[in-house]
């Protein structure tokens, strides 16, 4: 049974097709990046799986409920963490989550989460009107994890994180997926969900545009990776234009450029210049993912790089 | 559960907030104002209890207003809402849980109230207060109380945005309470009654002009208060004005009933909208 399966789902508000005939199938214990700008219909297909807007057609079921008809089963199940989320401002963090736990009829330890997701445990006896986007988020991620759910959907989930946030998300991410959950992981920054997806969709204009791993999606819109090398002595260029996978070699002084459209041909390029000179320095740029983004979302003009401080002050989310 | 667990965490977060401590404390504070203000006028509590009871119908809801007004509306414009719904709960427990939350502020401010009262009322008054007496205008102003709070919770289940909410709520109170009384000069219900009559060429019976004042909840309430003074009505003037008759619309029970209809077709037709409402 596949943990979240759309079926021509459709949502129309007025004249605009927010989601358009969206055919989806995520599987159970994956972990699954859904991409796309902002506008691309991501949010509207999140809140049909959750129930909370109804489709205009088709069908979303989640695990194995119906998520229209039977939303309150589906989210006895769910861990979501929404974006654009609100907490009570007079309640404190760790009470938001004594009632997660509650709600859900769960026996997690609050303390535990609190814990496990890098949040202060002061702040987290604080009220969250004070908190900012980043502690908000935290403790979002928390009642995310409350009752170990069999699905885990995460709505924008980096947004204000810290380095540090981000990277302890990505743990939680693993460490959870290896208890056996699913992972729907929506996004518009791609290399958020490049570390951890094992599949990724894209969304552009209400549309799923692109499904499967990041590497076939790269393989797929031919992207590339470029290697520059600064050597001792210029290297033979014929023998790395011969290595399979090198698109073009071009030599300027010691400075050496190789293009590669197969992430496969990086390691025989690197030994090759290390047998021919010693090489001095290297840098990769790896298959511009923004690059990819764009060629299927046709301008990628909302992929801006996101803010990583915390907002500061009275923002609740 | 989940119901009361919406309950407890919006009333908690209300009950944090200044703004409703200082709405329940005002109101008690005004109650007592009353009593004391006419320690030396009347002999009697029950007769000051009359004077509460229109402080109560006219200006209670305005107290009432801004507790409510925002109980569902304010979930889905900041968000909360999301990490509510986002638990199991059902849209009926949420409903039902801001509700219950919404009406016990307003209950608290009821009783302290009326606390407050009756300890001015033995300390200052002539004759002590009775306790029969000041249990009946309790029990009486609480129906009231959730008429009003139905009705604005139902407003705030209805609207996802602020500016409707209040429109909603403020003109609910304008029509239901000054339209209905008569409190402005032509803009009444009377005034309309009359105009709508001539311009059918009817006459409206004295009946059914008795029958509509009444429909308010405002209205239904003090006539309600009749039971307060039950033995005592002939012992001041105003009582025998207000009190009069035996038709239903001056039936204590029937006022009760309008009084519980108001609040529960309100909230009926509020739950209905919010049930349909979407929350992306």
């Amino acid at each position: 049974m596949p943990a979240i399966r759309t079926d021509g789902l459709t949502r129309r508000f007025g004249d605009l097709v927010a989601v358009d005939d969206l055919h989806l199938e995520v599987e159970t214990g994956e972990v699954f990046g859904f991409l796309g700008p902002n506008g691309a219909g991501k949010s509207t297909t999140i809140n049909m799986l959750l129930g909370f807007l109804e489709p205009t057609e088709g069908t979303a079921t989640v695990l194995g409920h119906d998520a229209a008809a039977e939303s309150v089963e589906v989210r006895r199940r769910l861990g979501l963490l929404p974006e654009g989320f609100g907490l009570h401002e007079n309640l404190t963090g760790r009470e938001h989550l004594v009632s997660a736990i509650q709600t859900k009829g769960a026996d997690d330890d609050p303390d535990a989460l609190i814990d496990r997701v890098g949040l202060d445990p002061d702040d987290a006896r604080r009220a969250a009107g004070g908190y900012s986007k980043g502690m908000a988020q935290r403790l979002g991620l928390a009642i995310a994890l409350v009752g170990e759910p069999d699905l885990i959907i995460l709505d924008e989930p980096s947004s204000g994180l810290d380095p540090k946030g981000i990277k302890l998300l990505r743990e939680i991410v693993a460490e959870e997926v290896e208890r056996g959950a699913t992972v729907f992981f929506s996004s518009h920054v791609l290399d958020q969900v490049e570390k951890v997806c094992d599949r990724v969709g894209i969304m552009n204009g209400g549309e799923l545009v692109a499904v499967d791993t990041l590497d076939e999606l790269r393989e797929q819109v031919g992207a590339e990776s470029v290697i520059e090398a600064t050597v001792a002595a210029t290297p033979d260029a014929s023998a790395l234009r011969d290595i399979d996978g090198v698109r073009d070699v071009s030599v300027a002084g010691a400075s050496v450029t190789v293009t590669c459209t197969n992430p496969g041909a990086k390691m025989p390029v690197l030994r090759r210049l290390d047998d021919d000179a010693t090489v001095e320095d290297v840098t990769i740029e790896d298959a511009s993912l923004e690059a990819l983004f764009e060629q299927y979302t046709g301008s990628g003009e909302e992929a801006e790089p996101q803010a990583v401080a915390p907002v500061a002050g009275g923002e609740t989310a | 559960m989940s119901t009361y667990t919406v309950a407890r965490d919006d009333f908690k977060n209300a009950a944090r907030s200044y703004i409703v401590l200082g709405v329940v404390g005002v109101f008690a504070a005004l109650c007592g104002v009353v009593f004391l203000s006419e320690m030396n006028i009347y002999d009697d509590p029950y007769r000051t209890l009359f004077d509460v009871s229109a402080f109560v119908a006219f200006v209670f809801p305005l107290f009432l207003a801004p507790l409510a007004y925002l109980s569902i509306t304010g979930d889905r414009t900041d968000g909360v809402i999301k990490y509510t719904m986002g638990l199991p709960n059902t849209r009926l427990e949420y409903f039902v849980g801001k509700l219950g939350s919404r009406l016990s502020v307003g209950v608290a401010a009821v009783v302290l109230g009326m606390v407050v009262s009756f300890v001015v009322a033995a300390a200052t008054f002539v004759n002590a207060p009775s306790i029969a007496r000041f249990a009946t205008f309790t029990g009486l102003a609480l129906v009231y109380t959730f008429s009003f709070v139905g009705l604005f919770v139902a407003v705030s289940a209805s609207t996802g945005k602020r500016s409707r909410a209040m429109l909603g709520v403020f003109g609910l109170y304008f029509l239901l309470v000054p339209f209905w009384f008569g409190f402005f000069p032509v803009i009444s219900i009377t005034n309309l009654i009359e105009t709508v009559a001539s311009l059918l060429g009817v006459t409206v019976s004295e009946n059914a002009r008795q029958y509509i004042i009444t429909f308010s909840p405002a209205t239904a309430y003090l006539r309600s208060t009749d039971l307060v003074y039950h033995g005592v009505a002939g012992n001041y003037d105003v009582f025998a004005q207000t009190f009069r008759g035996e038709e239903l619309y001056d039936q204590p029970w029937f006022n009760v009933l309008e009084m519980l209809a108001w609040g529960v077709v309100g909230l009926v037709v509020g739950y209905v909208k919010f049930d349909r409402s979407e929350l992306g």
